[in-house]
């Protein structure tokens, strides 16, 4: 299992770099998306226990850990946002530039 | 605890908004000299309050002040003074006090007086603190003060390239001083177990004896030698006379480079004493003394012979506490002071000479005399204390000097070359000071002559006192109440009893002999003076800091080049870069050795559903690779992060699946939308090469992040130190049964409040970027947009009829999500976004300005800003009960409100209703601005991409 979900992880993280370093501004969006999924998924399964229940006091049962999930809470939340600034900023550019590749992005060119 | 130490640096440091706040008034010469004469009465103020002190110092007591400042790391602001610390605060606010009376003379024309005083009072806190300073740390944090404070004094003229150079030669060399320093501070804090001064000399011997001593020796010393100047570390010193002359007179000369010398002569109980030490300061000291004293004789610049004879001065002084004698300690002190009284005098005379004349070049001056006759009765006295000359205070200074070179020291040979050195030394010295006073005031009159003018009663009255100074404390029949001062300062320094009598004649003894030596032989170098200058040679020593200075600076302007061509503005590389440069972290610092697989891991009870959920997550992300049309790939991602929820559901993590699914909904509604307002600029199908060469970094990315996440699940601690705290705790200290929603509302509800300014602030963002924060209302093809919808003129009314039913739906499934979000899943956040979601709906179907219109509560910035107020009100209110801010506390339990069960009044509801309007407002924002049809500032029109 940890071996599975280690090459889905991986998986995952490979298909986020590739999309990441596409030209279009889309596919570089959608592979941002992809790597925080990998990345989130990687950090709630480091949890120190492998729950039967919810971490509910009210629930009988080995609680899965409630600490990652609170922390990945956070983390997801955060990249959400960062991710539309950042999807803003690349219409903004694509707007500028009358283009959808981000190769013609040339501000940062000297 | 003795309050009254912090009086003199509350009024040194109270004159530097009093001067910033001049800036707008000081319109006329007048008033600026006005502001000097009247700033000058806080400095003043100082001096009475030190000086009450003195009673109390020359009977040998230390009033300290200990406030704590970060007790957990031992460090606390920490005032002592003692003798050593005394002389020093009266020399920086009795000098002080002139150069700012001074200043106001010498820039009255100057439009950025102002900024010049209040730096020079930040500069005269920061000396007054370092030399009071009760341990290492406070003194560290003064001793930068001043380093920054000269910076700026240095280049005070900010259009002057040269002042610009020197200031930053000079940040450059006493900052790198300043990192060595705190780096020794930080190993003899370590090594005594202290940072207190007290505390380091009681660990004296254990220091000396300390494995790390030259380490630390090493360190404090390139401090202190770039601080006070000492060869090579000198030539910032000369180059700072770029600075306007109070400055000059105050910082480069009179004070903050005897920082150095302080620090050396308050460690030496500490660290003092050794054949090292020894060796170190003496030899330092020798060489920078005769390289002051020669190179001072060639100078066409009146300040530039100060200068070096300044250096000269700073090496005798540095010479003098190696010896580590108590007739060193003696001279020491009384060098310290005769130096600063008539080199601060010579200073503000030759800025006198500067303004009345219009130059301070040696070649255009000469026969001053008539047109300034006060400023030359305080040039010549001064200079006569610094040729020292009897009945004057470097009369004193030199025959005390002379003194401990004929004394015996460990070393014969060093004796020698110390009385040799010293004699030669003081006739260049001589020979400098009659120098400057010919060259200035007697002889032929000079180019510059026929204009100048005396300067007024007041400026001339600055350089007076230091000079009259300088004849009294030498004249009067033995000042018992000074000695014993100085002695007390000396024995601060020498850490045992010290003797000190200021009579000017004792006797005919080998120093009187030795200083009449002296003394002829600079006469004779004076009138051969033009001989002396041929000895000038190009490779010669005293050049070699300024050549390694060039060489280090060049080398850092090379590297920066190299590191901009690097950067060729291609973003795709920079990714390609950064990702290289993490993955090689991981494997240089070894996070990816592969474990011993753990056997027995097999698949758990339900895994199956785990398995088809991670391959759909991950074949849905491929598919989002393959898929040509846009849309369609945004769907495949939508079906990727579901099924990576439905993985977080099974874990179970029923909170996070929850929020996981309403993210990607809401990603994708935001993808989906900007998709919309995406130009389609010519098609740029990758060709295959390209593809391969995208293919390698993901490969490669794919693999070791397999391997990092195959590392990380085999060998992860099975048991949490910090899980069961909140698992025993949720209930008992926050009313939840929810852990998670415990931890992100109450445990760590600090994070959480930050969390959700930085998702208001990026919904703001998206706003101001895309330009929907502009109000008014859109013009022409724009409006048309705006109020048929944002899903086109034509929708179903099937459409309407479900954006009718979805909003009330979404409203009560926040409310319930915000009522048991502590005992249930959901919280604030998926509340939040649901709302927006449905809002989102409105906005496809009846466009945005129909949505607005009726939807009168979804105003995003009122919601963002009423969100806030009230999580911060919420964290607040508990402390009106007696709580810690942000502590739980549960209202209608303690009103006694009949409440159905699973609900709670307090503020861990309050909380979760900020959230969520703060998200709707936030997640409306964004939306709103992305389904808007205004059009982006497209390039060449307002702003060039370029």
């Amino acid at each position: 299992m940890n071996l599975l979900l280690a090459l889905a992880i991986g998986g995952l993280f490979g298909t986020g770099v590739h999309q990441l370093l596409r030209r279009s501004v889309v596919r570089s969006a959608i592979g941002l998306v992809i790597l925080s999924n990998a990345m989130n998924l990687l950090l709630l399964t480091t949890g120190a226990y492998d729950g039967a229940v919810a971490a509910y006091a009210t629930l009988q049962g080995t609680h899965s850990d409630a600490l990652p999930q609170a922390l990945i809470l956070t983390a997801i939340v955060i990249s959400m946002g960062g991710f539309s600034f950042v999807l803003a900023l690349l219409l903004l550019l694509s707007a500028r530039h009358r283009s959808d590749d981000i190769d013609r992005f040339t501000e940062l060119r000297h | 605890m003795d309050w009254g130490l912090l009086l003199p640096l509350i009024l040194c440091a109270a004159g530097v908004p009093l001067a910033a706040a001049l800036g707008a008034d000081l319109r006329s010469a007048r008033a600026v000299r006005i502001a000097g004469a009247a700033l000058a009465l806080l400095p003043l103020a100082a001096v009475v309050a030190l000086a009450a002190r003195l009673p109390e110092v020359v009977s040998g007591g230390a009033p300290s002040l200990v406030l704590p400042w970060m007790p957990s790391a031992g460090l606390a602001f920490s005032l002592q003074v003692d003798g050593l610390g005394l002389l020093f605060a009266l020399l920086v606010t009795g000098i002080g006090a002139l150069v700012v009376l001074y200043s106001g003379f010498y820039l009255d024309h100057d439009p950025a007086a102002p900024r010049f005083l209040a730096t020079l009072m930040a500069f005269m806190t920061s000396m007054l603190g370092l030399v009071m300073a009760g341990d290492l740390f406070t003194l560290f944090v003064f001793w930068e003060g001043t380093g920054i404070a000269s910076f700026l004094l240095i280049a005070h003229r900010r259009d002057d390239p040269a002042a610009r150079r020197a200031a930053l030669k000079a940040l450059l060399v006493t900052g790198a001083g300043g990192a060595a320093l705190l780096a020794g501070f930080a190993l003899l804090a370590h090594a005594a177990g202290g940072t207190a001064f007290d505390a380091l000399r009681a660990a004296g011997d254990g220091l000396r004896d300390h494995r790390l001593y030259p380490v630390m020796l090493g360190l404090v010393a390139a401090g202190a030698f770039s601080k006070s100047a000492q060869f090579p570390l000198h030539t910032w010193l000369p180059d700072a006379m770029a600075a306007p002359t109070p400055a000059s007179a105050y910082l480069h000369s009179a004070t903050m480079v005897k920082a150095g010398i302080y620090l050396m002569a308050r460690l030496n109980p500490m660290l003092g004493g050794t054949e090292t030490w020894f060796w170190l300061l003496s030899l330092t000291g020798f060489a920078t003394m005769l390289l002051g004293a020669y190179r001072g004789l060639r100078r066409n610049d009146l300040k530039a012979v100060l200068a070096y004879s300044t250096v000269g001065q700073l090496g005798v002084l540095m010479m003098l506490i190696g010896q580590d004698t108590a007739i060193a300690f003696k001279a020491m002190v009384i060098g310290v002071l005769a130096h600063a009284l008539y080199k601060s005098s010579l200073f503000m005379a030759a800025g006198i000479v500067d303004h009345g004349a219009g130059t301070r070049d040696l070649r255009r001056l000469g026969g001053l005399r008539r047109a300034m006759p006060a400023t030359f009765v305080v040039a010549l006295i001064a200079a006569l204390s610094m040729a020292g000359l009897p009945p004057l205070a470097g009369f004193l200074a030199k025959e005390t000097l002379i003194a401990t070179a004929v004394h015996p020291s460990d070393s014969r040979a060093f004796d020698l070359a110390m009385t040799a050195g010293t004699v030669l030394a003081g006739a260049l010295v001589l020979a400098q000071a009659a120098t400057v006073i010919h060259r200035t005031f007697l002889g032929r009159a000079g180019s510059a002559a026929s204009r100048a003018h005396e300067a007024p009663a007041l400026m001339v009255f600055a350089p007076a006192i230091p000079a009259a100074a300088s004849l009294v404390f030498a004249l009067l029949p033995e000042p018992a109440g000074l000695a014993a001062f100085l002695a007390q300062a000396a024995e601060a320094a020498h850490g045992a009893t010290v003797k000190v009598s200021l009579a000017v004649w004792a006797g005919l003894s080998p120093p009187l002999l030795l200083g009449g030596v002296a003394m002829s032989l600079g006469v004779a170098v004076f009138l051969h003076r033009r001989r002396a200058r041929d000895l000038e040679g190009g490779g010669a020593p005293w050049t070699w800091g300024d050549r390694a200075y060039e060489v280090v600076l060049r080398g850092v302007d090379a590297a920066a080049a190299a590191m901009v061509r690097v950067q060729d503005g291609r973003l795709r590389r920079y990714l390609v870069v950064m990702l290289a440069a993490l993955g090689g972290l991981l494997v240089l610092f070894g996070a990816v050795p592969l474990p011993e697989a753990t056997p027995g891991g097999g698949v758990p009870p339900g895994g199956w559903v785990r398995v088809f959920a991670a391959l759909v997550a991950l074949g849905a992300a491929l598919a989002s690779a393959r898929l040509r049309d846009d849309l369609l790939a945004v769907l495949a991602l939508a079906a990727s992060g579901l099924s990576v929820a439905l993985y977080i559901a099974l874990e179970p993590a029923v909170d996070v699946a929850l929020v996981q699914v309403v993210v990607d909904i809401l990603t994708t509604v935001v993808l989906v939308l900007a998709l919309r307002r995406l130009p389609r600029g010519p098609a740029h199908e990758p060709r295959v090469p390209e593809r391969l060469r995208g293919a390698v970094p993901a490969i490669a990315a794919g693999v070791v992040m397999a391997a990092v996440a195959y590392a990380a699940l085999s060998s992860r601690p099975r048991e949490s130190v910090v899980t069961p705290f909140y698992e025993a705790n949720a209930v008992a200290r926050t009313g939840a049964s929810d852990v998670v929603g415990a931890i992100v509302v109450d445990f760590r509800g600090y994070d959480t409040l930050i969390e959700i300014t930085v998702f208001a602030a990026a919904g703001l963002g998206v706003a101001m970027l895309l330009g929907a924060a502009r109000r008014g209302r859109p013009a022409g093809e724009a409006r048309a947009a705006a109020t048929v919808g944002v899903a086109g003129p034509r929708t179903s009314p099937f459409l309407h009829l479900l954006a009718w039913v979805v909003l009330p739906l979404a409203l009560m499934m926040a409310a319930t999500r915000i009522l048991y979000g502590h005992d249930q899943p959901g919280d604030g956040f998926t509340a939040g976004v649901t709302v927006s979601l449905g809002v989102a709906l409105w906005h496809a179907v009846f466009g945005l300005a129909a949505t607005r219109r009726r939807l009168r509560w979804a105003r995003p910035r009122a919601l963002i800003g009423a969100g806030l107020v009230l999580a911060m009100a919420g964290a607040a209110a508990p402390v009106l009960a007696g709580q810690a801010f942000f502590s739980p506390f549960d209202f209608g339990h303690a009103v006694g409100l009949p409440l159905p069960p699973g609900v709670h009044f307090g503020t861990a509801m309050v909380f979760e209703l900020a959230i969520c309007l703060t998200v709707l407002g936030s997640a409306v924002h964004g939306l709103e601005s992305l389904g808007g049809a205004a059009p982006l500032p497209a390039a060449g029109k307002k702003e060039d991409a370029r």
